[in-house]
């Protein structure tokens, strides 16, 4: 493997370095595990990449994202080196311009980056995809998540304040990473719908704001859930911009939205027809510029573009009536959702 | 002792973009202005038009809107202004 380029730092020890992370501001706020030589090699070996690589070029900042930067900052997010190609992976598809980096990597919407992760890879590396989807306790969900938010703040150049305008960004931007539930979804993985093979492994990005629980213990049927999750999607996110929005299903939803035969497809049509808002009602509530005119009260905006930019993931624990929905950032025409496969 | 390396980006990319010579005076110049779709900043640059053309003695200005506010302005754009205009204003507001 050729040389590594990056500049040195000489340093006591760990402690000391763990310090000098901060004082240079490499860190989002949380320790990180020293970058050492021997664990970025270790990095980019797992990936089987030279350091000279260059993933990504973010081309409204003119930065050359390289393997070595990569490998560096998920040593310090605590990855594994096993995690590295979905790491790349997820690199990549931030750098594809239909994610147009600089919208969501900058704007005062403050999105995230949700990286929904499909095939072999999530099993294998234990990307969680059960209980407590969102929440702590598994390595690679976190550290994954937390290496792709490090890159874009040490390489990209989102600071905060700076390049990263977020007026409130939100937790999920120090990590963000789940995985379907294959094994116990009875519907057409997101990757297949996407045009991959079932056992290819590969990752979606989609800018995106928190999540939104609802809860719904009462429905036997399909139409009873989904109606409620559109009732609570209607207003939300930026309402008028028309973005992607992921719905999350999680094990007593999924399973008794799919007993009742309906597929992802037509979670995805009733969702679009049963999220549109009145015109009259977008301008009474200011979301909507100008006055209320003839025909407003009939005249509808769906929520989103079409039904395909609702992206449906079967995920979460297996008891417990809630599901949730992720409001995508600013429009599906700013910042699309990109999938590319994980490659080892 | 331990060595670390840098996760930040050192050097940028190589400019493959040449910058237009800029003009010394407005007097007389053709003046394009980027809009961004987001309220009010037609209005805004409009102003900023009639300003130039005021005060600054510029032949005219010309609007053209981008797609939406977190793209670069678009091919036709970038096209028509290259051959209708001497000077843009553009700029992202919220």
């Amino acid at each position: 493997m050729a040389t590594l380029t990056s500049k040195r730092f000489s340093v006591q020890d760990e402690s000391d370095a763990i310090e000098l992370a901060f004082t240079r501001g490499w860190s989002d706020g949380l320790p990180v595990v020293p970058p050492t030589e021997t664990r970025v090699r270790a990095m980019l070996e797992a990936a089987r990449l030279e350091p000279g690589h260059q993933l990504a070029f973010i081309r409204d900042r003119a930065v050359a994202v390289t393997a070595e930067k990569v490998a560096i900052n998920a040593v310090m997010a605590g990855c594994r080196p096993e995690y590295m190609p979905v790491v790349v992976a997820a690199v990549e598809a931030i750098g594809d311009p239909r994610w147009s980096y600089h919208g969501p990597g900058t704007s005062t919407g403050g999105a995230g980056v949700l990286v929904i992760v499909n095939g072999p890879v999530a099993r294998e590396l234990e990307i969680n995809s059960g209980d407590n989807l969102f929440g702590p306790g598994w390595r690679s969900n976190l550290t994954i998540g937390r290496a792709l938010r490090l890159v874009m703040r040490n390489v990209c150049g989102s600071l905060p304040g700076l390049l990263d305008r977020g007026t409130l960004g939100h937790p999920g931007r120090l990590s963000y990473v789940i995985a379907e539930n294959e094994a116990e979804s009875p519907w057409t993985p997101l990757h297949v719908e996407r045009g991959f093979r079932p056992e290819q492994s590969v990752v979606t990005v989609v800018a995106s704001d928190a999540p939104h629980q609802f809860y719904n213990q009462l429905s036997p049927d399909a139409e009873g859930i989904v109606t409620t999750l559109a009732d609570d999607m209607r207003i939300s996110g930026t309402v008028m911009g028309q973005s992607t929005y992921v719905v999350v299903l999680a094990g007593e939803h999924m399973r008794t939205i799919a007993a009742d035969g309906w597929d992802k497809k037509r979670i995805r049509q009733f969702l679009f027809e049963h999220t549109q808002n009145s015109y009259a009602h977008l301008k009474r509530t200011h979301r909507m510029s100008g006055e209320i005119a003839p025909g407003d009260e009939q005249r509808m905006r769906p929520l989103v573009a079409s039904p395909d930019d609702v992206v449906v993931v079967a995920a979460g624990g297996r008891a417990g009536a809630f599901s949730c929905y992720i409001p995508g950032w600013g429009s599906a025409k700013s910042s699309q959702a990109v999938s590319k496969e994980v490659k080892r | 002792m331990i060595e670390i390396l840098d996760p930040t980006t050192e050097a940028a990319a190589p400019q493959s973009i040449a910058w237009a010579p800029r003009p010394t005076a407005l007097d007389g110049k053709r003046v394009a202005l980027i809009e961004n779709t987001k309220f009010n900043s037609d209005q805004l640059l409009a102003r900023i038009g009639d300003i130039l053309k005021s005060e600054y003695g510029v032949a005219g200005w010309t609007m053209y809107r981008k797609h939406n506010a977190s793209v670069p302005a678009h091919a036709e754009i970038i096209e028509e202004v290259k051959t209708s205009a001497d000077v843009m204003v553009a700029g992202i507001g919220d």
